[in-house]
């Protein structure tokens, strides 16, 4: 692909050689700069959209799911109370099923808090009814919870504290990614503006001839921006493909290297590091954007510089 | 005496059309009390005033830093007088826009001592890059090029890359690239300057051929007087800064 590019990069001469060098010391550095620029917004960009995918994926698992909690009431009996707080639940509309789960499930429960190998069973521990809804948007939860308010001891957890904490702390990171990604977007026109006034200035002998044989400066930045494009569109898919073998690494990594737990764990976190078919577009993406950046600021850098020189 | 155009540049869009009112002698190049300082330094040249007719063919000599090379920028377009007026194709050149400054300047071509060949391209490239520069395509041009090439012997060289040339070879290349898109004017900076003396002498043949043959205006600077002594044109003796001979 990039063979074709540079071969139509080439222009107005069709086969004709390149009036600027294609290897030079300054068009290595900038390939160079411009590759890692682009890695950078790859991953940067990916990064967002497995969090974007992630805290979706969360906050729709999260929604999906009701907790009535039965605390101890003295004088009630809790296999009765479970008993109807399910048959509540499931007489509510919008839900798919209610499950109280068993004093064992509920103990299992607690232990990360209070250790393995205590006898719980002195102790009256609140019990869980577990709702999921068939359609967390039509269900008729204050109906539930109106029906609730006659049991004694429960009560009804929608998440949506959680789950409000959740969106805001993906709404942070997501925010933190792009305005990651505009600082290099400008540390990438900075870089652009110095490289090229370095790789004009290394090939100013090219430029007076070209300017002693009668060609204009809109010419001699024509053939500038078409090696800078060549440049951009490279250093774009190195840096782009770079990004797509490290987040493939980074998934085999997280499956091999970390214990099945945290392995768990971190798949729940981040979906297996799964870009999806979003953030391969995405990277992707960067390579024309970079490629564009980088020939709209030479063309400018270059304009300026034959300008200033001429 | 009046003159009504001139048959042998007839078409030419720089020069007196038949038919056009034009009092005087044709003129290529005429420069007007014209002097050259370079920022608030001293005057380079002074008050240099003369003409050059086309087809002429002029030897611009002087000692080192009396203003050669100065002089040849002016003709080239490169700087702008301080003072004085030149005169190009009968267009005054003093105050040009960029634009119409490069349009003038496609019918100057330059020599330079040092070739000034771009490394990176072959022989061939070198010479086709004015072409190129007009917007030619590859097809069109290759015929003209290779044509030129032969003509000043590279015909097998089209191929090298200037690395590979010698002097003489590269300086053939140099002034092939200069005269290929055929302009009114040739000016040639010390060419001889990176060769030896049987060579300087074949290559002040190859620009009298290129003036006898095309009927182009001439200009070699140089300061090797033993070559001035070998040829018959007309000589213009820098001093100073000042033009003391012009013959």
């Amino acid at each position: 692909m990039i063979k074709v590019l540079r071969a139509l990069l080439r222009g107005r001469n069709g086969s004709a050689a390149p009036i600027v060098p294609e290897k030079n010391v300054a068009g290595r550095t900038l390939l160079l700069m411009i590759t890692i620029m682009s890695f950078l917004s790859a991953v940067t960009l990916g990064g967002v959209v497995l969090v974007q995918k992630s805290a979706i994926a969360w906050s729709a698992d999260v929604g999906r799911e009701l907790t009535i909690q039965l605390r101890p009431v003295e004088g009630e009996v809790m296999d009765s109370n479970l008993r109807t707080a399910v048959a509540l639940a499931e007489a509510t509309p919008g839900v798919a099923s209610a499950r109280a789960l068993t004093i064992e499930e509920s103990q299992d429960l607690l232990e990360p808090w209070l250790g393995a190998g205590l006898d719980l069973t002195a102790i009256e521990v609140p019990r869980l009814v577990v709702v999921q809804l068939a359609d967390p948007v039509n269900a008729d939860i204050a109906k539930l919870e109106r029906d609730l308010s006659a049991v004694k001891g429960a009560s009804l957890d929608t998440h949506a504290a959680w789950r409000q904490q959740l969106n805001t702390m993906a709404g942070t990171i997501v925010l933190s990614g792009l305005m990651v990604l505009a600082l290099i977007g400008v540390a990438t026109v900075l870089a652009i503006i110095f490289a090229t006034r370095g790789a004009m200035a290394s090939n100013r002998e090219i430029v007076d001839v070209l300017h002693y044989i009668g060609a204009s400066n809109k010419f001699v930045a024509g053939e500038f921006q078409g090696r800078f494009l060549s440049i951009g569109l490279q250093g774009g898919f190195l840096g782009a493909l770079a990004a797509l073998i490290f987040f493939m690494l980074v998934g085999t990594a997280a499956g091999n290297v970390l214990s099945s737990e945290a392995s768990a764990q971190v798949g729940m976190l981040f979906g297996r590091f799964a870009l999806g078919i979003d953030g391969l577009i995405g990277i992707i993406a960067v390579v024309p954007v970079i490629a564009a950046l980088t020939a709209i600021t030479s063309r400018m850098a270059v304009r300026r510089y034959l300008s200033q020189t001429s | 005496m009046l003159w009504l155009g001139f048959d042998s540049h007839d078409g030419d869009p720089l020069l007196p059309r038949r038919g056009s009112v034009f009092w005087g002698p044709p003129r290529v190049i005429e420069f007007s009390d014209v002097g050259l300082r370079y920022g608030n330094g001293p005057e380079i040249l002074r008050d240099l005033s003369f003409f050059i007719e086309p087809g002429s063919f002029h030897f611009l000599t002087g000692p080192s830093g009396s203003g050669k090379t100065s002089l040849l920028r002016l003709l080239l377009l490169s700087l702008k007088p301080s003072r004085g007026r030149i005169t190009m194709f009968g267009e005054d050149v003093t105050h040009l826009n960029q634009d119409r400054l490069l349009q003038m300047r496609r019918h100057i071509g330059i020599v330079f001592q040092e070739f000034r060949l771009l490394d990176h391209l072959t022989t061939f490239e070198n010479v086709a890059l004015p072409l190129r520069v007009l917007g030619q395509a590859e097809a069109e041009y290759r015929p003209n090029v290779t044509e030129l090439l032969e003509w000043v012997g590279l015909g097998e060289r089209m191929n090298a890359l200037p690395s590979v040339l010698s002097g003489g070879e590269k300086q053939r290349a140099a002034i092939a690239r200069a005269v290929i898109a055929r302009p009114k004017v040739l000016l040639a900076d010390e060419p001889t300057g990176n060769v030896d003396p049987d060579l300087s002498s074949r290559l002040v043949h190859l620009f009298a051929e290129l003036n006898r043959t095309l009927g182009m205006t001439i200009i070699l600077a140089t300061h090797e007087l033993p070559l001035l002594d070998k040829f018959s044109y007309p000589r213009m003796l820098l001093s100073n800064g000042e033009l003391v001979i012009h013959d």
